[in-house]
């Protein structure tokens, strides 16, 4: 239904947030030992911010992610995407979402191995249930965005780790999504390339997308409008980005 | 979910299945092999069993297609064996003409096995004792010459109709007809050679020869027969459209009555009608049919096991696909429709390629086995539906289990 997809989009107000967590809990049993992987977080995020979340590994963040992202739920708490109560929903209901309103960027970009750029773009629009056609004129046309029309044919072998990662980027982006959301995107690249993605994330992000990126690293996290810092699973700084680093023009 | 999107989705997983397969290409072939050569052994199983039924049909319709076949042994009663030998005449012969309804033809028959022999060949035959009647119930045809005439039974002479096998061994491509031959040191002179019937079940049935019944007993001896008109077997053929249960049953009645065989005593005689050769070997070949494919079917059953086996391996290390198919949107049935294609198209694969090599081997067996091995078309598509079935069976488990997975501790694997 990529019909109902943009007026999902275009009836984002901005009095509703894109993502707001009440009370947020998440608890693992390890060892017959409890642990709040996310102790009680409290946050909105807003539609068109771009927010670094921040902390060490153990930190909670990754959990946190996990639950923005659609992948995991929580144990207690309330989490809203898009003004959606994501606690009562089902698997299906979930993938939907997770296909519909998320773009996932990952560190080890997880292409699919033996498939060309181009087939792996368009893979989402497969669970959209979109036909063949429509799939290949949607990735081919992200492809070229990224500055990629003439390795659409390659597999991920064949690729550097910066194409690979915008492959990754189109590929994140071909279901049109309300947010992206990067899991140390720059983790696998040089200091350059690290750059150059970020450079198009703070794009995408001038564009209306909301963006958020998991990192440790400051530099990184200095492309963002927002920081937040997570710690033994909770929230300990939640600030503007002071100094914020715009792109090479 | 519209049709068209179902299509495309199915579509989609068979486009992912042969990449899957054609990634791990060695083994793909290895797991199709097992499948491959269970679906070659259950077509070559039912292929066989289907020739087998055919060829018994066909040699029991070459008997005479509504006949009754009444020999001197006592009829098997649930173990029960009499020890004394039944008796049948050419006496009986007369009365089941007279008192059975529907007889059409009726041919009593003296068996021996003769020597005969021409200018330094001989051949070693079975000479039948017939009457007219012969040709026309035991449905056999004259090629050349006559065939054995009322006036020959009358007189007891020494005419003899030869097989086509007989005719060949004896004369080669000369014509036999007219000339003179000992049988058993007596000369004969043939009137007639035989249409050939062929062989059925490895049996020629060409190799024989005709004389007169009279004849027959006169000049041959006859060491298991014991009265003067006593007859190894006779063959009664009866008219179109007779029950030949209800006709057995008066067979029975008169033989008995002629016997004087008390009430609940066991007959001297067994009456088999050509309904029940073929009822009877119609079981026997399924039966045999039936051993063949479940044999067929462990090699079949060994292949699903392989292919559920390498399914898991498949699962477990894709599982990191898995996962990130599941981040981009796919739900539980896509994943799970993903790897029962995977290992239907593995099986079909193996499917198609046992089925073409059954039907080449089908060739080769069936010249090797002189009887017909038959792949026929609905063997064929059941094979492919049936190793289809087969992949779905056995990659149910793994595909449910793939499904399944968490998508955070898949996308975390290694």
């Amino acid at each position: 239904m990529p019909a109902t997809r943009g007026t999902d989009v275009a009836s984002g107000t901005s009095g509703t947030p894109l993502l707001e967590t009440r009370h947020l809990v998440k608890d693992y049993v390890l060892g017959g030992e409890t642990v709040h992987a996310v102790a009680d977080v409290s946050l909105s995020i807003a539609r068109g911010e771009f927010v670094a979340i921040m902390g060490a590994s153990g930190s909670g963040k990754s959990t946190f992610m996990n639950m923005i992202g659609a992948l995991d739920l929580p144990t207690s708490g309330t989490l809203l995407l898009d003004g959606v109560d994501v606690g009562g929903l089902t698997s299906d209901e979930l993938a939907e979402i997770r296909n519909r309103k998320i773009g996932f960027v990952f560190q080890q970009f997880n292409l699919l191995a033996r498939t060309t750029a181009l087939d792996n773009v368009a893979t989402p629009l497969v669970y959209a249930g979109l036909n063949g056609v429509e799939r290949r004129e949607r990735a081919a046309k992200l492809l070229a965005d990224m500055g990629l029309a003439d390795r659409m044919g390659h597999t991920p072998a064949k690729l550097s780790g910066g194409q690979q990662q915008r492959v990754a980027i189109a590929r994140a982006l071909v279901t049109e999504p309300l947010m992206l959301l990067a899991d140390e995107p720059t983790g696998a690249l040089d200091t350059a390339t690290s750059e150059d993605i970020m450079t198009i994330f703070q794009k995408l992000n001038d564009d209306g997308i909301t963006v958020i990126v998991v990192t440790h690293e400051p530099d990184v996290a200095e492309y963002a409008t927002r920081r937040i810092l997570f710690r033994d699973g909770r929230v300990i700084e939640d600030a503007p980005v002071a100094n914020r680093r715009r792109a090479k023009p | 979910m519209t049709l068209a999107r179902t299509i495309a989705g199915w579509g989609i997983n068979v486009a992912i299945a042969l990449t899957a397969l054609r990634t791990n290409l060695m083994r793909s072939i290895l797991t199709t092999l097992g499948v491959m050569i269970g679906v070659l052994a259950v077509i070559l199983a039912v292929a066989v069993g289907d020739g087998a039924k055919i060829s018994v049909m066909e040699s029991i319709n070459s008997l005479g297609s509504n006949m009754a076949i009444v020999i001197p042994q006592p009829e098997n009663n649930g173990g029960r064996r009499v020890v004394d030998r039944g008796r049948l005449t050419e006496r009986d012969a007369v009365a089941i003409r007279r008192l059975v309804p529907g007889v059409s033809g009726i041919a009593p028959q003296l068996r021996s096995t003769v020597q005969m022999v021409i200018q330094g060949r001989n051949a070693t035959t079975t000479a039948f004792g017939i009457t007219p009647d012969y040709a026309r119930v035991a449905n056999v045809e004259i090629e050349t010459g006559r065939m054995i005439a009322e006036a020959d039974v009358r007189s007891a002479s020494r005419v003899i109709v030869v097989g086509p096998s007989v005719a060949t061994k004896l004369f080669g491509s000369f014509d036999p007809l007219g000339q003179s031959i000992r049988v058993n040191r007596v000369p004969f002179t043939i009137v007639g050679v035989l249409a050939s019937k062929g062989s059925s079940l490895g049996n020629d049935n060409d190799d024989l020869a005709l004389v007169p019944i009279s004849t027959a007993r006169q000049r041959f001896a006859t060491t298991t027969v014991q009265g003067p008109d006593d007859l190894h077997v006779m063959f009664v053929g009866f008219e179109d459209g007779i029950e030949l249960s209800e006709a057995k049953k008066n067979m029975v009645r008169v033989l008995r009555a002629r016997n004087n065989v008390p009430k609940g005593e066991i007959s001297p005689f067994t009456i088999n009608t050509t309904e029940e050769f073929m009822e009877q070997t119609g079981l026997v070949t399924s039966v045999f049919q039936g051993v063949l494919v479940a044999i067929a079917s462990i090699s079949l059953l060994v292949g699903g096991i392989g292919i559920m086996n390498i399914m898991l391996v498949s699962v477990t290390e894709r599982t990191r696909e898995i996962g990130l198919r599941m981040a981009l949107g796919a739900k539980r049935s896509d994943i799970r429709n993903q790897f029962l294609v995977e290992a239907a198209v593995l099986c079909v694969i193996g499917g198609g390629i046992g089925l073409s090599l059954a039907a080449g081997l089908s060739i080769v067996l069936a010249n090797a086995l002189d009887f017909p091995v038959v792949v026929s078309l609905s063997t064929a598509i059941g094979a492919i539906v049936f190793s289809a079935v087969i992949g779905l069976a056995f990659g149910s488990y793994p595909a449910i289990r793939a499904s399944r997975l968490s998508p955070i501790e898949a996308l975390r694997s290694e």
